[in-house]
């Protein structure tokens, strides 16, 4: 039995709809219960008071990264049946900006909008209908659009093509990347919430 | 307490980490295995492909999940290429990972190249991968300039009006002609298949 579970036919859509559900809800439960929810919490970060947010995804990242390697590596995952997306340079740069933009002033990015709002929360509630307006609105202007969004194509384009190294190679420069990134992190935040009690 | 369990796991992560640089790549399935039979019957029953007029259909129509792929260089995707295409070179074309459910059809400006990709997308075990035979020669042919019959009746009256509507929905101008005879010399048909790319 080889993951991807839907993908090699282990289980079927209904299947795989309930366990996209579950993951959905732990997802939702240890994003809201990190704090996570809190637009302060999040804004943090851009002020460098608090950089939980980095921590958390950076140890995702590497979690997972860590994970999907040894999988693959002793054959219980096979790695080119998992969804990468592909590449476009210039429009997803753009995406970038407009994104962290909206996270810098909402205080809230799509995941933890919708645990926001799910708590009640009218912030939340807001950048949520932002963001389908947002969607509506790109999905109306497609045709204009169109021609920037396909542009500059790389396909599937990853780190270890990018810097002709192996998968393992890029794990650990990953994983001390990320190590470094706490560490300096913690030193930031130290200073920064210090600077402010003073 | 925590502070150790924290540095269980660094260890833990980092000794990982360290491990994947010697481990170099997962496992791969870089030789994908290809069933000949299958791929021969494909070809035979001319499930590989689908007609210019067909693919029109499908754009028009919205088809879920169809992705048009132009797999010739950005020049002459720039000077012209089928609405709705994305272009994608062919060494992108076979590292993207399309996602379940997508139906893929692949063109270039003659038939060979979208030929070749259509079996190393089939050698990974993608199913729902068609090219267009004459590629953007085809599709100018066969609906910008489509010829349609005008003394046809029946039958052959409704399907040439059906492509004659599906030409100016594309903007094309259909002609109307005495009859379409079909191309029956080898000598007319080189004479028509030249001048088309691969």
């Amino acid at each position: 039995m080889i993951a991807p579970f839907f993908e090699n036919g282990v289980f079927g859509e209904t299947a795989s709809l309930g366990v996209a559900l579950a993951i959905g809800i732990a997802f939702g439960w240890f994003l809201e219960r990190s704090g996570m929810g809190s637009a302060r919490k999040l804004a943090g970060q851009f002020y460098l008071r608090d950089l939980t947010v980095f921590k958390v995804m950076f140890t995702a990242i590497i979690t997972a990264m860590l994970g999907v390697f040894w999988l693959g590596w002793a054959g219980a995952l096979d790695v080119d049946r998992i969804f990468v997306p592909e590449t476009w340079i210039l429009p997803q740069l753009a995406g970038g900006v407009i994104f962290g933009i909206g996270f810098a002033i909402s205080g809230l990015c799509p995941g933890t909008s919708c645990v926001a709002a799910a708590t009640g929360r009218i912030d939340g509630l807001a950048v949520v209908a932002g963001m389908f307006a947002g969607v509506l609105g790109t999905g109306l202007l497609f045709t204009r659009l169109q021609a920037f969004y396909f542009s500059t194509p790389r396909g599937v384009y990853t780190l270890p093509q990018l810097f002709n190294a192996s998968q393992g190679a890029i794990v650990f420069g990953v994983v001390l990347i990320a190590f470094a990134g706490f560490r300096i992190a913690e030193m930031i935040e130290r200073r920064f919430t210090r600077a402010s009690i003073e | 307490m925590k502070t150790l369990s924290l540095r269980i796991l660094a260890v833990v992560a980092l000794s990982l980490a360290g491990l994947a640089a010697f481990a170099g790549s997962p496992r791969r399935r870089a030789t994908a295995s290809l069933d000949v039979a299958a791929l021969a019957h494909d070809v035979q029953t001319e499930a590989d492909h689908v007609t210019a007029v067909e693919l029109a259909r499908w754009i028009r129509d919205r088809k879920p999940a169809l992705r048009v792929i132009d797999i010739r260089d950005s020049a002459e995707f720039d000077e012209y290429h089928i609405p709705r295409a994305e272009r994608l070179p062919i060494e992108a074309v076979v590292k993207t990972s399309f996602q379940p459910g997508e139906t893929i059809v692949l063109y270039s400006g003659g038939g060979a190249h979208a030929a070749q990709a259509w079996v190393l997308l089939k050698a990974r075990g993608e199913k729902d991968v068609f090219f267009l035979r004459g590629g953007v020669a085809e599709w100018l042919d066969e609906v910008m300039n489509a010829r349609i019959p005008a003394n046809a009746t029946g039958e052959a009256r409704e399907e040439a009006d059906s492509v004659a509507a599906l030409s100016r929905y594309f903007g094309g101008v259909p002609r109307q002609v005495d009859s379409v005879v079909p191309i029956q010399s080898f000598k007319a048909m080189t004479a028509r298949v030249r001048g088309r790319g691969c």
